[in-house]
């Protein structure tokens, strides 16, 4: 279903409970009553186009922003996933991490593999840190760069050269399913970990890891469905108003 | 157990989203979609490796298409999807599914594909199990040797021990090096102290 800006802004919520995690990005509280996304955006002083774009695109896979909501700044985009990579650096790994640790503590007959998975996790942990990292240090400034020539009147010559050393295309080409390996521990723990004990705990794992990889990718489709294309559109703008110089 | 893939090319998003569902009610099935108004569609044709292609015959009237399709023939079936008419060109359809069947009907065909299917491939290879040489292979890899080096070790060509990872990947739905390793410690493939 397509998210309105009229829908009640409780209905997002019992459609779809994942939106929960979205509106704590945004610093919206609940308790919003029967109001309106609109008006609880506006109370947050949230832009209403960009968290439609980023509600929509994060609960219907299908969805495809549309060109003319696309008004709002790269920088938008970029804090909001940046507050994502706070998310899961801040909230999701270590609730994952505590989980791991209870199992090892409680387990007496198969410590040794408990720790295999707490091992693979931590590995898991840095490879997604150095994604996460990257984005920061070389995605989200060159977006920036490339808006703010896109901007300006007389854009300085020297984003050409940073254009030619780098362009989204190569983010989206290098961008690596950094979901994989949660996909793999799931499996081992669902198909081929003898059962510990307590098995409320695996069953809370599971349900957090489920939870992580799906926020994992949805987080990836708005990088490739919001920020790529807006980017690649005033790179070519850029590159046609130099040629014409 | 392995899953039977179909590909619809179509243009019509009602249409997709139709044959979609109706394919989705059959357990163990995969559907992509392809919009087959796409620029792209040759390269994806050309690298589309379901087991079903449902597509609309009318626009195999463009002879590199047809061209594409008729060298996927070997392990792929073609499903004429027919809108407007009931012209099928020489190509060999395997079934065909028309825009006023029902869902019983649709559903009755697809299910007597699927069912084929699935026998054949539980024949060419048995579904979960890994055999003696894939395991050969797993304990090389979980021990961290790359594909190179037990190609040496073992007598193969690489290309061959890629075969052989995909298939380990595709049994066990474990796709990294480190997860591979965790599996072979947890079913002593391999000692936990000879892992890296």
């Amino acid at each position: 279903m397509l998210i309105s800006r009229n829908i009640k802004m409780a209905d997002v919520i019992h459609m779809n409970y994942f939106t929960l995690s979205v509106l704590n990005r945004f610093g919206i509280e609940l308790g919003f009553g029967d109001k309106p996304v609109e008006e609880v955006c506006k109370k947050h002083n949230v832009d209403i186009d960009f968290f439609l774009e980023i509600l929509n695109t994060f609960v219907d896979k299908d969805y495809f922003p549309k060109k003319h909501l696309q008004s709002f700044s790269v920088k938008l985009i970029t804090d909001y996933l940046q507050t994502t990579h706070d998310y899961y650096h801040k909230v999701k790994v270590p609730e994952v991490e505590s989980l791991i640790e209870n199992m090892v503590d409680s387990c007496y007959t198969q410590k040794e593999n408990i720790i295999l998975l707490k091992k693979f996790f931590d590995e898991y942990k840095q490879e997604l840190l150095n994604h996460t990292h990257r984005e920061e240090e070389v995605v989200f400034p060159y977006s920036l760069a490339i808006e703010e020539a896109y901007q300006s009147e007389t854009p300085d010559k020297s984003v050409i050269e940073l254009m030619n050393n780098y362009s989204i295309d190569i983010f989206q080409n290098e961008h690596d399913d950094i979901e994989e390996k949660l996909f793999d521990l799931k499996n081992i723990i669902i198909k081929y970990l003898p059962q510990p004990k307590d098995t409320g705990l695996c069953n809370r794992l599971l349900f957090v890891l489920f939870n992580l990889e799906q926020d994992i990718i949805d987080h990836s489709r708005i990088e490739e469905k919001v920020l790529v294309p807006k980017i690649r559109e005033m790179e070519e703008i850029l590159v046609k108003n130099f040629a014409k110089k | 157990m392995l899953k039977v893939t179909f590909t619809i090319y179509e243009e019509s998003f009602l249409i997709r989203k139709g044959l979609a569902f109706a394919i989705g009610k059959i357990p163990n099935t995969q559907v992509i979609e392809q919009n087959d108004n796409s620029e792209e569609i040759y390269e994806i044709l050309k690298n589309d490796d379901s087991d079903f292609i449902i597509i609309n015959p009318k626009i195999m009237t463009n002879n590199n298409l047809k061209e594409i399709v008729e060298q996927k023939l070997i392990n792929t079936q073609l499903i004429a999807f027919l809108a407007d008419s009931k012209e099928l060109n020489e190509l060999k359809w395997a079934e065909t599914i028309s825009i006023y069947d029902d869902q019983n009907i649709i559903i009755k065909k697809i299910n007597k594909l699927v069912g084929h299917k699935e026998t054949q491939k539980s024949k060419s290879n048995s579904p979960e199990e890994i055999s003696k040489r894939e395991t050969e292979i797993l304990k090389n890899i979980a021990l961290g040797f790359s594909n190179k080096e037990i190609a040496d070790k073992l007598f193969l060509s690489t290309h061959t021990v890629v075969t052989h990872r995909k298939n380990i990947t595709r049994k066990l739905g474990i796709k990294t090096v480190p997860g591979l390793t965790i599996y072979a410690i947890l079913n002593k493939i391999i000692d936990i102290n000879e892992a890296k």
